[in-house]
């Protein structure tokens, strides 16, 4: 397979360059990459080696120069009739294959300066482990990227049903996106992006650094620098130790609002989701853009994610475990940031899916869920009583933190659950992090069913299932009575078989 | 269990080939031997003028005999297969039970391994793949050779390609 190509090799098609244009886009990108030679040129500018360090920086650009060069250089893409052959490297040269009917999804990728140029990033999703360069190619003309994804998609979809595989560049505008975020929309969707780690994050780094900086939001001397005299505000912060403190949470919830839009603009502007031949094609992005397809049929399972507040207010985000990689960490493409019911069911029913019933008949988990953890925790007890006894008031604030661990527990378990729909497995769990998950059981791939020492004397066993792609937590379902979950598992694997 | 309503009669959990357990003690004993050296080691170099000389290398070595003599015989007994026509099903241990079920049209390849120790004591190891991303690779240990080859045999002809 991954032999050398000999150069007239009819059906492998003629060699191609990456765009020259690279030396400039990759040149970023290979900046990023040298953050050990920036720690030693950083020494020894601080240590004194003035001259040294920079002849060091100078050998460093043009190392990353020459480097960047050569892989231009030796690196070759040709498209044939059934795959695509990538040979690149310096001194370890590799020949890859890649046959059309393993690409899953061609992913489009435009920094902001490939945008200006351009230019664009191809990624050859495979559905392979191999990490991320198994088939990049780095920088090539959009309108030829394009040509790609259309060449790819035309053939592997001859396995595919097709619908209406109208030329996808063209086609989008007779029948409109299937979801699109207008501006009103994304900003909402900012707003709850708001994120506890931020605030938390924050709250440590004033508390820890904020003197040395001069930034402590709680200090009552912030504040009253900030405000001139005379100014109301600063009388009553005068008066009231309190008021700082409120002060400054304010700010720092302000804070945490405005990165999370800042962060949502920057990913989800512009956010359109269409219909394809082969599936569902996303693009969205300020800075980067990013043009997805992911094939419908590649889709394993659908999570409807909210939190308390979205949930009341009725919004939802959807997202697609499938077995290419999103650009993100999540492991599961977004589909839909921020999207009521029916149109959460509207993309389901894109995929060939039903949309959630409007009633779910949720099982409960077994309540060991809550007495699991309240057994896991018993060394912590003894700590507690023993604290109560020596120092009461340390005491008191660990028995409190041990009760809301538990109450926290115990609100979790009363949303923790699954219902059987037709021949698919739904499951909710989390009242913080709300999720709905819906699993096909033919998309099952294995399942084991777990039990412990603690969880055999609650009579209980946990179901996990193995789904391609997706993150590693998997899917999972707590704490179920033994006889139940053999028999949800003989159902399950009944439709899988 | 009495909760199998569909299955007519599914033939019984089978236990594996003795010799296993000859592989898991060789197993234990290199990987105690180990500890035990480095914690006699350790108490030459650093507890010898302390009243605690002598007490790593005793407690190591109850400890290693006891887990060398016991471990292998339960973790043998509560390693249990069955296939049937539709599915794999491999059960294992008891303070950490794991029940797995492979469905045969799942299976993305099959590997039958056999190490140095497996080959002296006479058994292999199947080893089942899907394409899930949690739970991957299932192998089932102490498999008889001839027995391996036919399970693999059976497997493969459910083996198909596509991921849908």
């Amino acid at each position: 397979m991954s032999e050398p190509t000999s150069p007239d090799d009819a059906a492998v098609g003629p060699p191609e360059h990456l765009h020259p244009l690279f030396l400039l886009t990759g040149f970023g990108g290979s900046l990023r990459g040298m953050a050990g030679g920036y720690a030693g040129i950083g020494y020894l500018a601080v240590s004194g080696r003035l001259q040294t360090a920079l002849f060091g920086a100078v050998l460093l650009l043009l190392f990353m120069a020459a480097s960047l060069f050569l892989y231009w250089r030796r690196f070759e893409y040709r498209v044939g009739e059934n795959e695509i052959r990538i040979d690149s490297g310096i001194l370890n040269r590799t020949h890859r294959s890649i046959p059309f009917d393993r690409i899953q999804d061609v992913d489009i990728t435009q920094g902001p300066l490939a945008r200006l140029l351009g230019l664009a990033k191809v990624k050859f999703e495979t559905g392979g482990t191999a990490g991320e360069e198994e088939g990049v190619l780095q920088a090539i003309l959009l309108e030829r990227a394009q040509e790609l994804r259309k060449l790819v998609r035309a053939r592997r979809g001859q396995s595919v049903p097709v619908a209406s595989d109208a030329p996808a560049e063209a086609a989008p505008a007779d029948t409109g996106p299937i979801y699109a975020m207008d501006l009103k929309r994304l900003l909402l969707a900012g707003t709850f992006n708001f994120s506890l780690a931020v605030f938390a994050g924050l709250f440590g780094l004033t508390q820890t650094f904020g003197d040395v900086l001069g930034f402590d939001p709680f200090s009552r001397r912030f504040w009253l620098s900030l405000l001139s005299a005379g100014d109301p505000i600063r009388d009553y912060i005068i008066a009231h130790q309190v008021a700082a403190a409120v002060a400054g949470a304010v700010l720092l919830v302000l804070i945490g609002i405005v990165t999370g839009i800042v962060r949502t603009v920057l990913t989800d502007f512009g956010f359109r989701l269409d219909r394809t031949g082969v599936g569902l094609r996303r693009r969205r992005g300020l800075l980067t853009r990013t043009d997805v397809t992911l094939p419908v049929n590649r889709a394993q399972a659908a999570v409807i994610a909210t939190g308390p507040v979205r949930d009341r207010l009725g919004w939802r985000e959807l997202r697609l475990q499938s077995l290419a990689k999103d650009e993100g960490s999540r492991g599961a493409h977004v589909v839909a940031p921020l999207a009521r019911d029916e149109e959460v069911g509207q993309i389901l029913g894109q995929l060939g899916w039903l949309p959630l019933p409007p009633s779910i008949g949720w099982v409960r988990v077994s309540r060991a869920y809550v007495g699991i953890l309240a057994a896991a925790m018993a060394p912590l007890y003894v700590a507690a009583i023993a604290n109560l006894v020596l120092v009461p008031p340390a005491g008191a604030a660990f028995v409190v933190a041990l009760l809301a661990v538990i109450a926290v527990r115990f609100l979790a378990w009363s949303r923790t659950g699954y219902a059987v729909d037709g021949d698919r497995l739904l499951t909710r769990t989390g009242w913080w992090r709300r999720r709905v998950t819906v699993l096909p059981a033919r998309k099952i791939q294995s399942v084991d069913l777990r039990e412990n020492f603690v969880s055999r004397l609650f009579g209980v066993a946990s179901l996990q299932f193995g789904v391609a792609g997706g993150g590693m937590t998997g899917h999972s379902i707590p704490a179920i009575p033994r006889g139940e979950a053999r028999i949800l598992r003989e159902r399950l694997l009944g439709f899988a078989t | 269990m009495t909760t199998e309503p569909e299955q007519p009669a599914p033939p019984a959990l089978e236990p594996v080939e003795p010799g296993y357990k000859n592989v898991l003690r060789v197993r234990f004993l290199i990987f105690w031997l180990v500890i035990w050296a480095a914690a006699a080691v350790f108490d030459r170099a650093a507890l010898q003028a302390t009243e605690f000389a002598g007490f790593p290398t005793i407690a190591v070595f109850v400890v290693a005999a006891a887990g060398v003599l016991t471990a292998p015989q339960r973790i043998y007994a509560r390693l249990r297969y069955r296939l049937t026509e539709k599915l794999l099903q491999v059960v294992r241990g008891w303070l950490f039970h794991v029940d797995t079920v492979v469905p045969l049209v799942r299976v993305q390849h099959i590997d039958v391994t056999r190490g140095p120790l497996e080959k002296m004591f006479g058994v292999a190891t199947l080893v089942v793949h899907t394409a899930g991303t949690h739970n991957s690779i299932v192998t089932l240990p102490g498999l008889a050779p001839e027995r391996a080859a036919h399970i693999r045999d059976i497997i493969r002809e459910h083996v198909r390609t596509d991921f849908a």
